[in-house]
């Protein structure tokens, strides 16, 4: 979450409008889940890493590493939709392997079926990845708002948002005082003390939610957390390549 | 000399009866310097809480700027423009992760145009010295940027009397110089500045008006 953060602050297409970067995300990934089919995937991971590296300057690195990580993990939940376990002393079609009684096998069909899903899932990911890596989520709340989402939706997301890193912080101050104190020495006391933690991680947020109501009325809040509008730049030939990226994964669905 | 500010023999009991304040009175006038002191829980930050009509006292009377507070929403928004109030911790005013966002809360509930509230947004964050953070994401901020970040966004509401709790302490020597400095600032132009601090040195070097505070009692 803080690598995402910081790459999210620190890229170059920072500063361009989150409705610009949200929509070619979009566009991606609603394509490859009307369209799909394995190459419309495919050339959408492509567009995605090409736009996140060439255009928002990410490290091809970080990138490339989240998408693997998801593939992995994807992989791994496809697995069971690959192969079929079965008993009895009938091999099944397709190939199989036989151990013991039971049956492990897998059939061009299912391969497929999987690789469908696969590619369906990791197009989906790479263009959310390039979203999520390019714009803060002050952006995204900001583009929320313009989209007039209710108000109350959008305060609770920036009050959540910063409480996180509030208790992330406060969490680990408590952790080390107590590992200070000898708080985890052995796997009892590390019990008793995370306990310990929870309990006073919950009166801590629920102190915390009473000052920064104090601190919001002494700066005058009227119900809702109305801030400035972020300015953003608009970067013209995005646009175009975006008409080219469409372009390019319906061809690739109609050659197919 | 107006008095912005007025404790009148103010008794505060919290919930669960702890007296916080017992017979607590003290004046804040324009152009004054003011230094609260006090031991832990001698009751400096409740006693703050009241210039704005955070907390209700049980007996005595607030006034701001001659007036006598008026606990309805209407007369709350009046008073809270007049009196800035900065919290002991940064991190219980910062709502918003985005700095500038936060630093404009203040000035759009005042109503201002948008331009009004971005050039109150560049004024305080460079009179904070926090003009080059106002990208940055909050939590990304050390403690002292922080508390700077938290002045901004009371001092973009450009309050008549500031009240702040504690403001100074983390600041490294420098800012601490600077935000002294827009302290001095804001009481040459006819403002009022009240510091609840443990800093001493600060009472002796820079306050008109020293005030300690006891068990619930203010000594001037
Ligand atoms: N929310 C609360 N609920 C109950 N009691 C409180 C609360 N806040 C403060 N108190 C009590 O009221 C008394 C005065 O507290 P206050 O915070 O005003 O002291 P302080 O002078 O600001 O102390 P410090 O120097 O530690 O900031 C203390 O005894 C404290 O324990
Ligand atoms: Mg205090």
């Amino acid at each position: 979450m803080q690598v995402i953060d910081r790459y999210a602050y620190a890229n170059a297409i920072r500063q361009v409008d989150p409705a610009q970067k949200g929509g070619l995300a979009l566009v991606a990934l609603l394509l490859c889940l009307l369209l799909d089919h394995p190459l419309v995937s495919g050339l959408s991971i492509g567009w995605m890493l090409g736009l996140a590296v060439g255009w928002a300057r990410l490290p091809g690195r970080v990138v490339v590493q989240a998408l693997v990580a998801q593939a992995l993990f994807l992989l791994a939940s496809t697995l069971s939709v690959a192969l079929s376990l079965s008993w009895g002393g009938v091999a099944p079609r397709g190939w199989a392997v036989q151990i013991g009684s039971l049956w492990l096998s897998s059939s061009p069909a299912a391969l497929q079926h999987a690789l469908v899903l696969v590619a369906r899932a990791l197009g989906s990911a790479a263009a959310l990845n390039f979203l999520i890596l390019t714009t803060p989520l002050v952006d995204l709340i900001d583009l929320l708002r313009r989209l007039r989402t209710p108000e109350v939706l959008i305060d609770l997301m920036t009050l959540t948002y910063r409480a996180i890193f509030v208790l992330l912080e406060s969490l680990e101050r408590m952790r080390v005082a107590q590992e200070a104190r000898l708080g985890y020495c052995n796997p009892h006391r590390a019990m008793q003390s995370s306990a310990l933690l929870i309990s006073q991680l919950f009166i801590e947020s629920y102190r915390r939610s009473q000052r920064l109501q104090e601190s919001l009325e002494s700066r005058g809040f009227q119900g809702t957390l109305r801030v400035l509008p972020n300015t953003y730049r608009h970067d013209v030939w995005a646009w175009r390549l975006g008409a080219v990226m469409v372009a390019s994964l319906v061809l690739a669905r109609l050659t197919r | 000399m107006t008095i912005l500010v007025e404790w009148e023999d103010l008794v505060y009991h919290y919930p669960g009866g702890v007296v916080a304040l017992d017979g607590a009175s003290l004046q804040l006038a324009a152009g004054q310097r003011m230094v609260l002191l006090g031991r832990n829980g001698s009751g400096k930050s409740t006693l703050l809480r009241h210039a704005n009509g955070l907390l209700r006292p049980q007996r005595g009377r607030v006034r701001v700027a001659g007036q006598p507070l008026d606990y309805a929403r209407a007369g709350l928004n009046v008073v809270r423009r007049q009196v800035g109030l900065v919290f002991q911790n940064p991190d219980d005013q910062l709502f918003s992760a985005s700095v500038a966002q936060d630093i404009s809360f203040g000035p759009m509930n005042l109503g201002l145009d948008l331009d009004e509230v971005r050039a109150r947004v560049a004024e305080a964050a460079q009179m904070c010295d926090v003009g080059d953070l106002l990208e940055r994401p909050t939590h990304a901020l050390s403690m002292g940027q922080k508390a700077r970040v938290a002045l901004a966004g009371v001092l973009a509401m450009r309050p008549l009397a500031l009240l702040a709790d504690e403001v100074l302490a983390g600041l490294d020597p420098w800012a601490y110089e600077q935000v002294v400095a827009i302290f001095d600032r804001l009481v040459a132009q006819g403002g009022a500045v009240l510091l609840a601090t443990h800093d001493l040195r600060l009472a002796e070097r820079w306050a008109d008006v020293v005030a300690v505070m006891e068990q619930g009692r203010v000594r001037v």
